[in-house]
C-alpha cells in the first residue's frame, strides 16, 4: 500500500467538499477530494427540483445544475478527485485510510476538511410502534428511487414529517401519478421552508396535518395503513383521536443527522445540540488541522449557505497548512478561546468558541428551538452589547440565522459571549 | 420421494436438528414456510447464550440448557459464526434480590453450571462503571456468550445442506395424512412429501401442525416481547439483567456480537400468534428498564425496535415440550422452545436424535460428514492487509455498499451465491449486516436491490423485501415496462 500526500484532503465530494477544495486550491498546491460514490455532487444529484443557487449564483438552478457548476470548476483545476473511495478511518495525525476498487489506500494530509454530509433519521429513532413490513422509506431513499433509479416506490403514500425532502417528494410523487394521502407533522408548525409548503403542498391540494403523528404501522407483509393521532402540547398522542389512513407506502421526512462516525474516530469532539463537531471561528474542530463544513457540521436549509461555509473552511484549512510551514505558535492561541453560549430560544451556535486572532470577522450561525413571533437577536459579552437587531421579527426553527461580529470588538478579558433571541412581547 | 425424517420449521430448533441429523445416513428435509430460514422467533430475540443458572432443577430446560450452551464455542469455530464472550450479570437492588441471587447460585450448582460467582457492590462497579449506583451486588456468570441467532441458524442449515440435508423454502405444511401403517404424507401448497418420521419444530404454530396429524396434546401461545437495538455507543461489556420475575428474566441490556447493544425484552402473553407488533407502552418499559441498569442511558441511541413471540406450550410448567407423541408414533414434538431455546438448541438436537432412534429410526454415522462450514468473509473484521489482498483479488470487495457497517459489494455477492444464499433484502441484511446500521438502509437499499436483481437474474421490481408477495418497489416509472 502506497501513501499519497496532499496539503489538504477533503472528505466528501458533495457541494460542501467541492467548494472547500476549490477554495483551498487557491492557496495550496496539492488538494484531493475523496468521494465514496461513483460521481461527484452528492445528494444534489437526486434533487432535480429547482430553487438552488439564488444566493450564490443569483439565479435559480436545479440540484444537478448547481452541482455541475462545481464539478466543472473542479475539472478545470488539478484537484485530485478519487471516486468510489470510502474513508474508513482517520487518525489524529491526519492519516486517512480508504477503500478503493484498486485496494486499500492511505492518504496523509496537512489539513483535513470533513464534508461527509448527513443522513436521514429513521423509523427506529422515533420508535414508531406497529409491524415492520415492506414499503417504509426515508424520503431521500424514495427520492433516489424515483429520480435516479426510475422506480415507483408505491401507489398510495403517507408522508410523516414536514421536512423539505418530504414536501418536495409530496409534489414529485403527485406529478408521477402517485396518490399522496397527506403530510403529518408532530410539531404545531411545519419544519420545511415556507416556499415548499406553498409550492409542493398547497398548489397540489395535499393536506398538511400539524400536531399529528403516526402512532402505529399496520400490515404484515407490505404496509396497509397507518394509524395517526393528534398530539397534545407535550407531543404525546391523545387517546381517542386515532384515525386509520390506508396506504401502501410510508415516507419519513423527520430530520437529518450530521454523519460524524469518522470524525469520532479521529477524536473530534461533537456538539450534542447539532450532532456535528464543535468548531471555532475558523471552522477548525477540537483536533488541530481538521476542519468541518456543510451538513456534517450542522444541517443547513439551503445549499447556498453550505457553499459559503465550505469556502471558508477550505480557506482556513489552506491557511493552516501555509502557516504551519512558517510558525508553530498554534498552542498559544488555543489558550485564549472565548466560548459562544446559546441562551434562551437559541438552541445552538456554530462556532462554539472563538479565537479573535484567527478571523477578522466572526460569523455566528444559529437556530431557535421554537418559533418566536417577535424577537430580536442579541449578542453580548458581559455588559457589552456586541450586536442587537434594529427591528423585531419572526424566528422559526426551520430557518438558520446568522450574525457577524467584528473580532476586534472582543476584548482580551472576554471569556464568553452569549447569543440569544429576545422576545419583544414580554 | 420418501424421506426418513421431515423437520417442520426453520428456526434455531429445526436447523439445529437438521445439523445434527446431517451426521447420519438419513434422507432428511427441512420444510420452512418463509422465503428464508430464521424469520420468526429466531430473528426476534436477544441472542444470549444463557449458561443455565436459571432453569429449575429437574426440568427439561435444566437438563438441556447447560450442555447446549457449552457446545457454542466449539460450534462457532466449526461453523464459522460470530461469538462474543460477555458474561452475564444479574443485578440485585434489594435484600430480596440478593436472596434471589443466592437461589440462582444454588440453581447453577445443581445444574452443573461453572464459572458463576457473586459480586459485591464494589466489584460490580469496577466491572461495569456505568451501572446504577444503587446496585447492591450481582450474580456473575462468566461463561455467557452472545451470538446472532439467525447467523447460527443459517450456519446450522448450510452445514446440514452441505452434508446432504434438503431444504424446502416457501413450503408451509397445510395437511398431514397417514399412508399405510407407518408413513406420513405432508402437503404444502404445491408439493407433497412422504416420510417415516416427523419432527415438529414449528415454534408458536407447533400445536396447529400437531393438530394436522390428529394430535392435541398441548396448546401453544406466544409470549410477546419488544426489543430495541442501540447504536454502537453504549459503554457496557457484560449482559445485564435485573433479578428475574416468575415468567421472565426482566429487561436486560445486551451487548451484541456486532458491537451494538439490545434492550430486551418485555413479556406479555398474546392470543394472536402472528402479532409481532411493537407497542408504545412496551418500548417505554424497555427504556425504563435500561435506565434502571444504566441511569445515564440515552434513548436517542435507539436505531431500531422489533418484537417477537416466544413459543410457550401452555400448562407445561413453562418447560420445553420435547417427546414422541403419546398417540401418533413417529411424530416427535420439539415444541415450547421459549427461552433459553437458543442456548439449548444444540442439546435439543441431540435429544431429538435420541428420541428418533428410540422410536425406531436407524441411525448410522456418515463416513464423509464434514463438520466445517466456511463463513461469508467479513470485510469489516479483516486487517488492512487482508482487506487490500481481498480487493486486489476481486475489485468488488473495494466497492462500498453499506457505509454504516462497512459492507462491500463483494461480500453481498458472496452472501447471495452460497449453499443457502440470500434472495431478499432482509436476507442480505441478516447475512452481511448491510442495512443493519444506524441509517437503517437509507443509503444502501437501492444498491442492495441492484445487486440482488443482477445476481438473481430478476427485475428489481420483483425483488422481495422479506415475505412472498411483498416487493420493495411497484415497478418502473417510465420507459420500457
Amino acid at each position: 500500500m502506497k501513501t499519497l500526500k496532499y496539503d489538504v484532503v477533503v472528505i466528501g465530494g458533495g457541494p460542501a467538499g467541492l467548494a472547500a477544495a476549490l477554495k483551498a486550491r487557491e492557496t495550496v498546491e496539492k488538494v484531493a477530494v475523496l468521494e465514496r460514490n461513483d460521481e461527484l455532487g452528492g445528494i444534489l444529484n437526486q434533487c432535480i427540483h429547482s430553487g438552488f443557487g439564488l444566493h450564490v449564483f443569483k439565479e435559480e438552478l436545479t440540484g444537478p445544475e448547481y452541482a455541475q457548476r462545481f464539478v466543472d470548476k473542479t475539472a478545470e483545476t488539478d484537484i485530485a478527485c478519487y471516486l468510489n473511495t470510502m474513508v474508513i478511518d482517520i487518525t489524529k495525525d491526519k492519516q486517512i485510510v480508504a477503500m478503493t476498487e484498486e485496494g486499500m489506500q492511505i492518504f496523509e494530509a496537512g489539513a483535513i476538511v470533513l464534508a461527509m454530509g448527513c443522513r436521514e433519521r429513521t423509523r427506529g429513532q422515533i420508535k414508531i410502534p406497529g409491524t415492520r413490513p415492506a414499503g417504509i422509506f426515508t424520503a431521500g431513499l424514495a427520492q433516489r428511487y424515483v429520480n435516479l433509479e426510475n422506480f415507483r416506490p408505491g401507489s398510495r403514500v403517507v408522508i410523516l414529517g414536514s421536512g423539505d425532502i418530504g414536501l418536495i417528494m409530496a409534489r414529485r410523487l403527485t406529478l408521477e401519478g402517485i396518490k399522496v394521502m397527506g403530510v403529518y407533522e408532530l410539531m404545531p408548525y411545519a419544519n420545511g421552508l415556507y416556499r415548499n409548503i406553498k409550492n409542493c403542498l398547497d398548489d397540489f391540494g395535499i393536506p398538511l396535518h400539524l400536531s399529528t403523528t403516526v402512532t402505529k404501522i399496520i400490515g404484515s407483509q407490505r404496509i396497509q395503513a397507518v394509524e395517526v393521532s393528534a398530539v397534545d402540547d407535550n407531543l404525546q398522542p391523545i387517546p381517542g383521536t386515532e384515525e386509520i389512513v390506508p396506504c401502501d407506502t410510508l415516507l419519513l421526512s423527520i430530520g437529518l443527522i450530521p454523519e460524524n462516525e469518522l470524525s469520532k474516530k479521529a477524536g473530534v469532539e461533537l456538539n450534542p445540540a447539532t450532532n456535528g463537531p464543535k468548531v471555532d471561528n475558523s471552522l477548525e474542530t477540537s483536533v488541530e488541522g481538521i476542519f468541518a463544513c456543510g451538513n456534517v457540521l450542522h444541517v443547513h436549509d439551503l445549499v447556498d449557505q453550505v457553499t459559503q461555509e465550505a469556502q471558508d473552511a477550505g480557506q482556513f484549512a489552506a491557511a493552516y497548512v501555509n502557516n504551519k510551514k512558517k510558525v508553530s505558535a498554534e498552542q498559544e492561541e488555543k489558550d485564549k478561546a472565548i466560548s459562544v453560549v446559546p441562551e434562551g430560544l437559541v438552541r445552538y451556535t456554530v462556532p462554539s468558541e472563538i479565537y479573535p486572532e484567527k478571523t477578522p470577522v466572526v460569523k455566528i450561525k444559529f437556530r431557535v428551538g421554537r418559533p418566536e413571533n417577535s424577537g430580536k437577536i442579541l449578542v453580548t459579552a458581559g455588559d457589552q452589547v456586541l450586536f442587537e437587531s434594529k427591528k423585531a421579527r419572526k424566528f422559526v426553527p426551520s430557518i438558520m440565522e446568522s450574525v457577524n461580529i467584528k473580532a476586534d470588538m472582543l476584548k482580551s478579558s472576554c471569556q464568553e459571549i452569549k447569543v440569544t433571541v429576545k422576545s419583544e412581547v414580554d | 420421494m420418501k424421506y426418513d425424517v421431515i423437520i417442520i420449521g426453520g428456526g434455531i430448533t429445526g436447523t439445529a436438528i437438521a445439523h445434527e441429523l446431517a451426521k447420519f445416513q438419513l434422507k432428511t428435509i427441512l420444510l420452512e414456510g418463509g422465503t428464508d430460514i430464521a424469520v420468526a422467533a429466531t430473528k426476534q430475540n436477544g441472542g444470549v447464550i444463557h449458561p443455565g443458572y436459571d432453569p429449575h432443577p429437574g426440568t427439561l430446560k435444566a437438563k438441556l440448557n447447560p450442555p447446549g450452551a457449552r457446545m457454542y464455542p466449539d460450534l462457532s469455530k466449526k461453523l464459522g459464526f460470530h461469538i462474543r464472550h460477555t458474561g452475564t450479570l444479574v443485578v440485585a437492588y434489594s435484600d430480596q434480590d440478593l436472596k434471589k441471587v443466592d437461589e440462582l447460585m444454588e440453581n447453577a450448582r445443581v445444574n452443573g453450571v461453572e464459572g458463576v460467582e457473586k459480586l459485591n457492590a464494589q466489584q460490580l462497579q469496577a466491572r461495569e462503571p456505568h451501572i446504577n449506583k444503587k446496585a447492591l451486588g450481582a450474580l456473575l456468570a462468566n461463561t455467557t456468550v452472545m451470538v446472532d441467532p439467525f447467523e447460527v441458524a443459517i450456519a446450522f442449515m448450510e452445514n446440514a445442506m452441505d452434508n446432504g440435508v434438503e431444504l424446502g423454502l416457501c413450503q408451509k405444511v397445510r395437511k398431514i395424512t397417514k399412508r399405510g401403517k407407518e408413513d406420513f404424507v405432508l402437503y404444502t401448497e404445491d408439493k407433497e412429501y412422504e416420510t417415516r418420521f416427523i419432527v415438529n419444530a414449528a415454534g408458536v404454530h407447533a400445536d396447529d401442525v400437531a393438530a394436522m396429524a390428529g394430535i392435541h396434546e398441548y396448546k401453544m401461545q406466544g409470549r410477546h416481547g419488544n426489543l430495541c437495538v442501540l447504536d454502537k455507543v453504549i459503554p457496557i461489556h457484560t449482559v445485564m439483567f435485573p433479578c428475574p420475575g416468575p415468567d421472565t428474566k426482566g429487561i436486560a441490556l445486551i451487548p451484541t456480537v456486532s458491537g451494538n447493544c439490545l434492550i430486551g425484552s418485555t413479556a406479555t402473553m398474546r392470543e394472536d400468534k402472528y402479532d409481532v407488533t411493537n407497542d408504545a407502552h412496551g418500548i417505554e418499559e424497555l427504556i425504563e428498564g435500561a435506565k434502571l441498569l444504566i441511569p445515564d442511558f440515552d434513548a436517542k441511541s435507539v436505531i431500531r425496535t422489533f418484537a417477537g413471540q416466544r413459543p410457550v406450550a401452555l400448562d407445561n410448567g413453562n418447560d420445553f415440550y420435547i417427546k414422541e407423541s403419546d398417540t401418533v408414533k413417529g411424530f416427535i414434538h420439539a415444541a415450547g422452545i421459549q427461552s433459553p431455546g437458543i442456548a439449548s438448541a444444540p442439546a435439543i438436537a441431540e435429544y431429538v436424535r435420541d428420541l428418533l432412534a428410540n422410536a425406531g429410526l436407524d441411525i448410522k454415522e456418515k463416513a464423509d460428514y464434514d463438520p466445517y462450514r466456511q463463513p461469508i468473509p467479513d470485510f469489516s473484521e479483516m486487517t488492512l492487509e487482508e482487506q487490500d489482498a481481498m480487493i486486489k483479488q476481486d475489485s468488488r470487495w473495494g466497492k462500498i455498499v453499506c457505509r454504516c457497517e462497512t459492507v462491500p459489494e463483494g461480500e453481498i455477492v458472496a452472501a447471495i451465491h452460497r449453499t443457502l444464499g440470500a434472495t431478499t433484502v432482509e436476507g442480505v441484511k441478516r447475512r452481511t449486516r448491510a442495512g443493519m446500521g444506524r441509517c437503517q438502509s437509507g443509503f444502501c437499499q437501492y444498491k442492495v436491490m441492484q445487486i440482488l436483481s443482477r445476481e438473481l437474474g430478476i427485475p428489481e421490481e420483483e425483488v422481495l423485501f422479506e415475505e412472498k408477495g411483498a416487493q420493495v418497489l411497484f415497478g418502473k416509472l417510465k420507459g420500457m415496462r
